[in-house]
């Protein structure tokens, strides 16, 4: 066995002598050729297969890479899409403030401004609780405002805090009047959340869908010509003694944030101060 | 089994060639085909050894392009003595197995140059061997030692099926 392999290495190494010294001597050519014949069929086919590997290899990596980044961006866009909200919301915040400071500024009577900090929505009672009570000086009866219109009143003053009887509010009541017609009356809230028109019905014979409803100052309760909602439907009453007609509010009280307070006392038309301009 | 050995000794002999660029590391390469070589000289003795490192050693040559019968002659040598010794050497231990090939790639490597130079060979024996064998060696050392272990969990798993 030993001896075999030591005849074998010593072949070997004879057969490696000689093609050296062929190959030196210029003779050898033709036994890298014939060795060409298996090796490069053999080497195309690695060097197929290793760039198909290679190219799995970088589609998955760069498939790795793409999903990381996927994954960055959706992050990013999540965390911009929260961005844009917050920026939304303080443009929208920032228009509603000024419009209401504009109201403020030309209000003719000394007014307070609120800021919405709870809301009471069931059927029973419909009311909102503003950010200034007592020590606000701010008194019961206070009608309260947005730049759209008659929000309510207040119906409760705490320490911290006063308690807002919305329009809508079934046990609400405010003097009014048909700002086209004059027809005077009273606008009641509902138990299912709206608001009806309430008026003599020989005086009421004009009022049509879409008239605009404002306070009437009656009582001087609130100042006249606030907008308290528009004629959407008109109830035929009959042969009875009040007719009363269904009203959209002037202000959407579901969306209200911030309200102004009418503290000052005096007998004033603000109509004009509307976007209505009480027409 | 002999299927695979025929493979590994051809496949090694051209891979080294072909996709010997995918493992370089710095510019080195490791001598795929040595290390196939040396590996089966220890398992199947000096006979084998040498045959399967003229074997691959000539396809290295043809595959280089350099003069044939330089690496087939190292080769065969390299896994004649491997294989010869084979049965006196503790070759299961990392620690043996890095050392170990990185002597053998040196030796591998200045058998070659001893070779080439008897045939006129030109290049600066320092610099080949700074910038070309002891890297080389290196490399081959930590490869062949991560191949025996693979080879070795590979065995143990098909032992555990069977």
């Amino acid at each position: 066995m030993k001896t075999r392999a030591v005849v074998l290495l010593g072949t070997v190494a004879g057969v490696c002598l000689v093609l050296l010294t062929l190959q030196m001597r210029g003779y050898a050519g033709g036994a890298s050729d014939v060795l060409a014949i298996f090796t490069t069929p053999v080497q195309s086919a690695l060097s197929r297969i290793n760039r198909a590997s290679v190219g799995v290899w970088s589609t998955y990596r760069e498939w790795k890479n793409v999903r990381a980044e996927n994954v960055r961006l959706r992050e990013e866009a999540r965390h911009l899409r929260v961005e844009a909200l917050r920026v939304e919301e303080t443009i929208e915040e920032n228009q509603r403030l000024r419009r209401l400071l504009a109201l403020k500024q030309a209000m003719p009577l000394a007014t307070l401004s609120g800021e919405v900090i709870a809301r009471e929505w069931g059927g029973w009672v419909r009311s909102l609780t503003v950010n200034r009570g007592r020590g606000d000086r701010v008194g019961r009866l206070t009608a309260v405002i947005a730049p759209d219109g008659l929000i309510g009143r207040v119906v409760d003053v705490r320490p911290g805090a006063s308690i807002v009887q919305v329009l809508t509010d079934p046990a609400s009541t405010v003097g009014a009047h048909v700002v086209r017609t004059r027809t005077s009356g009273i606008v009641e809230g509902e138990p299912r959340g709206t608001l009806r028109f309430k008026y003599m019905a020989r005086e009421g014979g004009g009022i049509q869908v879409g008239d605009l409803i404002v306070t009437s100052g009656a009582g001087g309760l609130s100042p006249r010509g606030i907008p308290v909602g528009r004629v959407r439907a008109i109830e035929d009453g009959g042969s009875a003694l009040f007719s009363y007609a269904q009203l959209d509010p002037a202000v959407d009280f579901a969306r209200i944030d911030e309200v102004l307070l009418i503290v000052g006392a005096g007998a004033h038309d603000v109509a004009g101060l509307f976007p209505d301009g009480g027409r | 089994m002999r299927t695979f050995i025929v493979l590994a000794v051809f496949g090694g002999g051209m891979a080294h060639a072909t996709l010997g660029q995918a493992l370089r590391i710095a510019d080195v390469a490791p001598d795929i085909p040595l290390i196939v070589v040396v590996l089966l000289a220890l398992r199947r003795g000096p006979e084998f050894g040498c045959g399967a490192g003229f074997i691959a050693g000539i396809l290295q040559d043809a595959a280089s392009g350099g003069l044939l019968g330089v690496q087939a002659l190292t080769k065969a040598v390299i896994g004649f003595a491997i294989g010869t010794a084979g049965g006196r050497l503790r070759v299961s231990q990392p620690l043996v197995q890095v050392p170990g090939l990185v002597l053998l790639t040196v030796a591998e490597g200045l058998a070659r140059y001893a070779l080439l130079k008897l045939f006129r060979f030109p290049a600066p024996f320092g610099e080949l061997m700074t910038y070309v064998v002891l890297p080389q060696a290196l490399y081959n050392g930590f490869l062949g030692a991560a191949l025996v272990l693979a080879l070795a969990w590979a065995e143990s798993v098909r032992e555990r099926a069977s």
